[in-house]
C-alpha cells in the first residue's frame, strides 16, 4: 500500500536542504514544504539573490513579484511543524 | 567606478552588492534571451509563424538594447561583468528561452516567448520596488526596461488569445522607453 504520509520537518531538519554540496533545495510556504531542487531559479539553493532554500519563506512570499501558483509547480515533499507541534510522529496524514 | 553614486544607494539604506548581483543576472537575463530569441525567430516560419517574427524581432532586439543599458550602471555600482562567459549565462535571472521540441507549434513557441517576457516584469519589478526614492538612476532604468518588457509581454499574451494588448506594433525606432541610456 502506498505510504501517504508526509515528512513533517522541523526549521532544523529544513535547514539542511538548503540546495549546497549537492543537497536538495527546499522552501516552505504556508506549513508545506516543496523541492525546488529542479529549478534554473533556484541553483545551489539561491533565489534571485535574497532568497536561500532550506528556509520558511512564507513573509517572503507577500513582497514577491509573483503568485503562490509559481511555488504550485514544484512538488511537496512534507510539511513544516508549527511551534506547537506534539513529540511523537514526524509524519502527518495527507489532507 | 562612480564612488559618491554609489555611497548615495548605500547610504539609502540599498544593500548594493545585492542590487548589483541582481542587475548583473538581469544583464544575464537579457544576453542569453537576445540569444534564444534569435534561434525562436529564426524558426518562425510558415504562414503562422511569420506572422509573429517581426514581433518576435523586436522583442529580441530590444531585449539586447536593455543589456547595454544596464552594463554601464553596474560598473557605476563598482560590479562587473563576469569574465567566463558560460558563468554569466548560467546567472541569468530568467531561464533560457529554449526553442520547443516543436518548432511547428506556434502556440509552444508563443508560450516560451510569453514566459520569458513574465520573468522579466518580475524581475525589473522587483528591482524598482528595491530602488524606489532611495537609488533614483538605477529606479529611473529599471522603470524604462520594465515598460519595455511589459510591453513585450501584451504582445505574445495578445497572440496567444489571452485579450488584447491595446498596443500596435512599434512604428519606427525600437525601444521607445530604453533609446535615452543608449546614447
Amino acid at each position: 500500500m502506498k505510504d501517504r504520509r508526509l515528512k513533517e520537518f522541523s526549521n532544523e531538519e529544513l535547514a539542511r536542504y538548503n540546495g549546497k554540496k549537492g543537497a536538495p533545495a527546499y522552501v516552505a510556504y504556508r506549513g508545506k514544504v516543496y523541492d525546488v531542487s529542479m529549478s534554473f531559479l533556484w541553483k545551489e539553493g539561491n533565489h534571485q539573490v535574497v532568497h536561500r532554500a532550506g528556509e520558511d519563506l512564507t513573509d517572503a512570499m507577500e513582497q514577491a513579484p509573483h503568485g503562490v501558483d509559481i511555488l504550485e509547480k514544484f512538488p511537496v515533499v512534507g510539511t513544516l511543524q508549527t511551534k506547537d507541534a506534539r513529540h511523537g510522529s514526524s509524519f502527518k496524514e495527507l489532507e | 567606478m562612480a564612488r559618491v553614486a554609489r555611497e548615495m544607494v548605500e547610504k539609502s539604506g540599498i544593500n548594493v552588492d545585492q542590487l548589483v548581483e541582481l542587475l548583473v543576472k538581469n544583464a544575464a537575463a537579457e544576453l542569453t534571451t537576445y540569444y534564444y530569441y534569435t534561434i525562436l525567430r529564426c524558426n518562425l516560419i510558415g504562414l503562422e509563424g511569420e506572422g509573429i517574427k517581426e514581433i518576435a524581432e523586436t522583442a529580441r532586439v530590444e531585449d539586447r538594447n536593455h543589456f547595454e543599458a544596464l552594463v554601464p550602471r553596474i560598473y557605476e555600482l563598482g560590479g562587473k561583468l563576469p569574465e567566463d562567459m558560460k558563468a554569466f549565462h548560467d546567472a541569468s535571472a530568467c531561464p533560457p528561452a529554449r526553442l520547443p521540441k516543436d518548432p511547428t507549434d506556434i502556440k509552444a513557441m508563443l508560450t516560451v516567448l510569453v514566459e520569458a517576457e513574465r520573468c522579466a516584469v518580475r524581475g525589473y519589478t522587483h528591482i524598482c520596488n528595491m530602488t524606489a526614492g532611495k537609488d533614483h538612476r538605477t529606479y529611473d532604468l529599471s522603470q524604462a526596461i520594465l515598460n519595455e518588457e511589459i510591453e513585450h509581454e501584451s504582445w505574445f499574451s495578445e497572440f496567444l488569445g489571452e485579450g488584447p494588448s491595446g498596443h500596435f506594433m512599434r512604428r519606427g525606432e525600437t525601444s521607445p522607453f530604453v533609446s535615452k541610456f543608449l546614447r
